[in-house]
């Protein structure tokens, strides 16, 4: 016959003090690991997000960033022609060329960053069509106008509708703030290619280009197409590909939270054992009495395993709540999270405790229970009626 | 002293409860310092790599931007400079497919080797590299990860520039910290006005080394100023608080690491103070014994409390040992990541292992007090009528 539930709950309320050191122990293992855990994801889904599947990405062959590629004037004009390139109504190549240029942007709390600028034609938002203008209006070319990615706007000082941004040589005023599902194009600055050229004395306009494949093209076919065109060196790679590569470098931060999770996570279950060894050592009496009248060895074991089980679950819920708040608190204090991906431009991220770093924290809570509980209710479990009895 | 055997046999009366409460300080000791590895890798870096009486000069307006290499004459010409030497990035990769593997600079051959004076790249290499005009001088670091040996021809297809260059490695620059890749800006120059460009008539950075530390500040000044109204504004700033803002993007993750060491210290306090206190619990009736029979209650406080202390500091000086043997381990792993910055060199410091152990120390004072404090107070002949 099972113990009933409230054997073990009630106990976990008579000894308050201990419980709630337990809890917090757990809670505190729980928040440290999910606030880095999500840091991590926060990032990692930042920049995997960018990039579209049906775009490729057109750079110099050798460049592993937009930063660094130069596109020559008649490539660009050749391969937005090539066959499998999506058209527009009008029967435009959705080809977008695109100058990237990374000059120092100052930060609301007085640091320096290198922001990734990227020089655009109108064409880039219908090849980028996941990129919205959420406040203001596209800039207009020639004007010295600007759209600035919503997390690059609450980051850096003059990067808000209506102000004038400084950067490069010239000021440039903010005519609008877009959105891109969170993606990495949200911590960029976008102007007119030609603007962004002549300001920074670049000789050719353009350092890459994006094409957006026809549906139902063969996207393979158009890459061997470009990558073997022997007039220019160039490289085509899917857009999302280019993206998720360039989230590597989060990969051996994935390495230090798992290890931190794994350390935390040993310390806490010594921790929960220590306070269930004691219970079962102060319950010697009740223990001996409940196997004298007839409650069986399992059920014994089970109800210290469901008393250590529910103060990793109270460990967790706490822990979850807290690592949330505290988040939400550091990012928005910080405006977002700067992180400098392999290009060496900030990307600024929003810290989210998402779903996954919650199922994480409860597989932690769950071991740290069950580890936890398992030698002290084998201990209690074990006990023999007779001598339990005696001693008390 | 005479107790300390009075004390030992306390703690190990309940070996298991010990040895959880000491394994689970040790393991978070050892985490906070592995944490802190991290932001103190970065000051450590700012401190012994970086000069405070080597200024760098960059545009303005980004790296990118480039300033005319005519500045340099004019720095070399202000009083105070010992000597300046550019940085042209060349973008050359070794192979296209990999990208650009390691960084590499156009350089002043002439200048290099009394700028970066404390790379301690010897007389002999540096004479060789101004002698040899497809010359390089190259981080130990990278030879070793590219396979190079002084002596070797290697080609690099240039990225920032059209052309593309064969090298003549002529010596190494003793830095495990500076992978970089130097050669003759000459060199570039004339390849450049081979392929019928213009020659190279920009830098990307200008070093300064300055004579005297108290003079840094004025010579910031004036550099600045003298290129105020020119074509391309300078920001000068010591080397230190460059790679400082260099790396200020990784405020927040440093931000998150802290607050997460924080909370596991705060993790150890907890645990120990359940442990004293559950151990100090279950010996009331001792106590009041010991007490009955003449010891004095600040003797009974104090055992108590030095219970505590030493079972954390045990703990927490097993923890610091764990974590330095760790990060001897990973040190060899760790390798060339920009993304991480100087977030990347773990390597925990006597002075982390130390903070490690106080904090232990500390965790173990401030988990004792209550309970020993109880302990101390509770009436003898109430508790022994309660036990007897």
């Amino acid at each position: 016959m099972p113990l009933p539930l409230r054997y073990p709950l009630g106990n976990l309320v008579a000894r308050r003090a201990r419980t709630l050191l337990t809890v917090s122990v757990i809670a505190l293992v729980v928040v440290a690991t999910t606030l880095f855990g999500s840091l991590v994801s926060s990032l990692k889904r930042t920049l995997v997000s960018t990039g579209d599947p049906r775009n490729l990405i057109v750079l110099r062959k050798g460049s592993t960033n937009d930063g660094s590629s130069i596109l020559p004037l008649e490539a660009y004009q050749s391969v937005r022609f090539f066959e499998g390139v999506a058209r527009d109504a009008a029967g435009e190549p959705l080809a977008s060329p695109e100058l990237v240029v990374q000059p120092f942007f100052h930060t609301e709390s007085g640091g320096r960053e290198n922001v990734l600028v990227r020089g655009v034609e109108k064409i880039a938002l219908a090849v980028h069509d996941d990129v919205k203008i959420v406040e203001g209006r596209m800039f207009e070319p020639s004007k010295h106008e600007a759209i600035v990615g919503r997390g690059a706007s609450g980051r850096y000082i003059g990067a808000k509708l209506g102000d004038t941004l400084k950067f490069g040589r010239g000021s440039w005023s903010v005519v609008g703030v877009f959105e891109s599902a969170g993606s990495s194009f949200e911590s960029e600055v976008w102007v007119d290619a030609r603007e962004l050229a002549a300001d920074a004395k670049r000789p050719l306009p353009y350092s890459g280009l994006r094409l957006r494949a026809a549906d139902g093209a063969d996207m393979d076919a158009l890459i061997r197409r470009i990558d073997g065109d022997s007039r220019w060196a160039l490289e085509a790679s899917r857009e999302s590909e280019y993206y998720a590569k360039q989230s590597e470098s989060a990969n051996s931060l994935y390495l230090i939270v798992f290890g931190l999770a794994i350390l935390a996570g040993i310390g806490a279950t010594f921790g929960a054992t220590n306070t269930l060894y004691a219970a079962v050592q102060s319950r010697r009496a009740e223990i001996g009495t409940l196997r004298a009248l007839g409650f069986s060895k399992a059920s014994i074991l089970f109800s210290f395993l469901v008393e250590s089980i529910c103060v990793a679950a109270a460990g967790l819920l706490v822990g979850a709540a807290v690592a949330a708040v505290l988040g939400h608190i550091v990012s928005s204090m910080l405006g977002g999270i700067g992180f400098g991906s392999s290009t060496f431009s900030t990307s600024v991220i929003e810290l989210r405790v998402g779903a996954g770093d919650l199922v994480a924290a409860a597989v932690l809570a769950a071991l740290i229970g069950v580890f936890g509980g398992l030698a002290p209710a084998l201990r209690a479990a074990r006990l023999r009626p007779i001598e339990a009895l005696r001693k008390a | 002293m005479k107790y300390l055997p009075f004390i030992w046999r306390q703690l190990t009366r309940n070996k298991i409860r010990t040895a959880l409460t000491a394994g689970a300080i040790a393991l978070a000791v050892a985490l906070v310092c592995l944490l802190l590895t991290m932001p103190a890798g970065m000051d450590n870096m700012l401190k012994k790599l970086a000069s405070n009486t080597r200024l760098v000069v960059v545009n303005e307006g980004g790296l990118v931007y480039g300033l005319p290499y005519s500045y340099l004459q004019k720095i070399r010409a202000m009083p105070g400079v010992v000597e300046a030497a550019s940085w042209t990035w060349y973008g050359g990769a070794h192979d296209l497919d990999k990208g650009v593997e390691f960084p590499n600079f156009a350089v002043d051959p002439e200048a290099i080797g009394v700028v970066f004076e404390d790379y301690n790249i010897t007389p002999d290499a540096l004479e060789a590299f101004r002698r040899t005009r497809n010359g390089a001088i190259v981080g130990r670091g990278t030879l070793r990860t590219m396979n190079w040996k002084i002596g070797d021809e290697v080609a690099l297809k240039g990225t920032a520039w059209p052309v593309d260059l064969t090298f003549k490695i002529v010596g190494e620059i003793p830095n495990d910290r500076a992978p970089h890749f130097w050669f003759q800006r000459e060199y570039l120059d004339q390849a450049l006005r081979a392929a019928g460009r213009n020659g190279l008539q920009t830098m990307g950075i200008a070093w300064v080394r300055v004579d005297e530390a108290s003079r840094v500040d004025s010579l910031l000044r004036e550099i600045d100023d003298t290129f105020r109204n020119s074509e391309s504004q300078t920001a000068s700033e010591t080397e230190q608080s460059y790679f400082k803002n260099f790396f200020s993007m990784l405020q927040g993750l440093i931000t998150v690491i802290l607050l997460v060491t924080g909370l596991v210290a705060l993790c150890i306090v907890f645990i120990a103070a359940n442990t004293a206190s559950m151990s100090v619990r279950e010996r009331f009736g001792e106590i009041a014994v010991l007490k009955a029979v003449g010891f004095s209650r600040r003797l009974i406080f104090g055992t108590l409390l030095a219970e505590a202390v030493l079972l954390s500091t045990l703990g927490g000086a097993a923890g610091a040992l764990v974590s330095f043997g760790i990060t001897q381990l990973l040190r060899g792993a760790s390798g060339w990541n920009p993304s991480l910055g100087p977030l990347g060199g773990f390597v925990v410091s006597q002075a982390i292992a130390v903070q490690g152990l106080f904090l232990a120390l500390f965790v173990g004072m401030i988990s004792g007090v209550v309970p020993a404090f109880g302990a101390a107070r509770r009436g003898v002949a109430e508790t022994l009528r309660e036990v007897f």
